[in-house]
């Protein structure tokens, strides 16, 4: 098993090098009953978003008078993990990723100039093989992106792992499963400030510094591949007659 | 779903259905361009995509081996789920779901529930102990009608390209061993030769039409879904929706409804032979 995650030759169980990420392809616009949508893939893990909004606060109690409130529902399809896992609506690991999501894009979209308005962001993960959080928030930029909501920056997450002393970036289930420490986070790369952090299982001190400088560097990375499909995606609604 | 019509909107689609050429062009029992693609979730034993319209569903479908149930020893289960994603519409939520996913689970099991629809006897492994169980979960992206159609199409195509691992069985009784190959190529596929899709007629005015727009959805009194196999067999039907039907509509509808079902099984046969030699497996 642990030759699997990191063999001597420095390859990881998928053949990829330590830095190096998944395959990332990205879509824009391909819900059309939502006012923004968007389909992530990296490596195997699948995510669909869609984003409604801004519109009228469903609740009157929950409104701000001041900005735009963010409700997020996250969501695994059943035939998404390896094993069959059956739907149920009060999952508590699904409720506890919708609210980090809605916490990670309160940071980053501007509210104050949607006040007394709600936004609502829903996450459908298709297929996951590990970093379902990190593409549900890749996905979700490129949704808010779509939908026109004005944002402060890209959220661009990424999660690692360490594992004899070297970072493996964009960790797949395999090496999610394995007992390394698991660092997730949400940056917003142009002035590298951290949006959302976790951390589970343990990290060494002297590896944090590393790990970090490591993680916000796949982060630009992917910032750079999603902007670009944004782009294309801008000229080609553009052209659309 | 709700579309708000004016009477003279309503007036002009019923007399489109009547005449045999609605508001987009088509005939009655014309449907509009059905999209599909296969085996796009590696994770599972088959699965695939289906978009017809504003409409598109995801199937998946999963197998694991399980005891018999005591009372079917010699057959395996298929357990057909139908689950509404958020992403399609913000009533979806939470528990705003569970009445159509609901209804659209039983209609579906309704259609593969009799015993000449898919070979139940060829997912028993020992008999009296273990068997497979396929769970078949469809998933709605997003819902623009006509539900029920799309997700039978898109249930049939995900069935066509299920493979199993082959179970080596071994020994008897407290000693038998199986054997569940780890061989991605050392597999077998279900006969999917007599399963079904279900075509749904909605009347409108004094006509019925398949596939109807919201538009049209809004116009109509009723609708009645047909199971129909491949060889023109009709596997289940059931009337749903508000509205009374006329014997004789019913049956010129169930007429329509196989000869419509039995063209569209003829072309999703084609496509997926297609598509099988596309690829090697």
């Amino acid at each position: 098993m642990a030759s699997e995650i990191l063999s001597a030759e420095g390859l990881r169980c998928d053949g990829r090098r330590p830095q190096e990420m998944r395959k990332l392809k990205c879509e824009l616009g391909i819900s059309e009953g939502a006012d923004g949508s968007a389909l992530v893939e990296q490596g195997y893990t699948k995510v669909l978003v869609s984003v409604f909004g801004p519109h009228e606060c469903a609740n009157r109690n929950t409104r701000n008078h001041e900005r735009a409130i963010i409700s997020c529902s996250y969501n695994l399809a059943s035939f998404g993990s390896a094993i069959r896992k059956k739907k149920m609506n009060t999952d508590k690991k699904s409720t506890e990723v919708g609210v980090m999501i809605q916490n990670t894009f309160e940071a980053a979209v501007m509210l104050e100039k949607f006040p007394k308005s709600q936004i609502d962001i829903y996450v459908q993960v298709l297929q996951g093989d590990g970093g379902e959080r990190c593409v549900a928030i890749n996905a979700t930029t490129l949704a808010l992106i779509n939908a026109g909501i004005p944002m402060k920056d890209y959220v661009c997450a990424c999660a690692a792992t360490v594992y004899q002393d070297s970072v493996l970036l964009d960790i797949n289930n395999l090496e999610e499963s394995s007992r390394g420490p698991l660092f997730m986070l949400a940056v917003m790369p142009h002035t590298d400030s951290i949006v959302q952090l976790q951390l589970d299982h343990r990290l060494h001190n002297d590896h944090l510094d590393k790990v970090v400088k490591e993680t916000i560097q796949g982060c630009r990375d992917i910032q750079v591949l999603l902007d670009r499909q944004v782009k294309e995606w801008t000229v080609e609604a553009g052209s659309r007659t | 779903m709700t579309t708000r019509l004016s009477n003279a909107e309503i007036q002009y689609i019923v007399d489109g259905v009547e005449q045999d050429f609605r508001s987009d062009g088509r005939g009655a029992e014309d449907y509009r361009q059905i999209e599909l693609e296969t085996r796009i979730l590696p994770n599972t034993n088959g699965s695939a995509r289906c978009k017809l319209g504003k409409t598109e569903v995801l199937v998946g479908v999963k197998a694991e081996v399980v005891d018999v149930d005591v009372h079917a020893p010699h057959i395996g289960k298929l357990v057909i789920t139908a689950d509404c994603s958020a992403v399609a519409s913000p009533k979806f939520v939470g528990k705003g779901s569970e009445v159509l996913e609901n209804d659209l689970s039983n209609v579906l099991s309704f259609l593969y529930n009799s015993t000449n629809t898919i070979s139940l006897n060829d997912l028993c492994i020992v008999k009296g102990e273990s068997c497979w169980q396929l769970h078949v979960d469809v998933l709605f992206v997003q819902c623009g009608g006509n539900l029920f159609d799309v997700a039978s199409i898109a249930l049939k195509a995900a069935l066509y390209n299920t493979t199993l691992p082959i179970v080596k069985v071994s020994g008897e009784g407290i000693e038998m061993e199986m054997e569940v190959s780890d061989d991605p190529y050392h597999v077998w596929k279900l006969d999917v030769s007599n399963c079904p899709i279900c075509i749904t007629l909605y009347q409108i005015g004094g006509g019925f039409a398949v596939d109807p727009s919201e538009e049209e959805v809004a116009c109509s009194e009723g609708f009645v879904h047909i199971g129909v196999q491949p060889n023109g067999d009709m596997s289940s039907m059931e009337k749903a929706g508000a509205g009374n039907i006329d014997p004789t509509t019913l049956l010129e509808m169930v007429e329509v409804g196989v000869r419509v079902g039995e063209e569209i099984h003829k072309q999703l046969n084609k496509q997926l032979d297609a598509e099988k030699s596309l690829a090697k497996l």
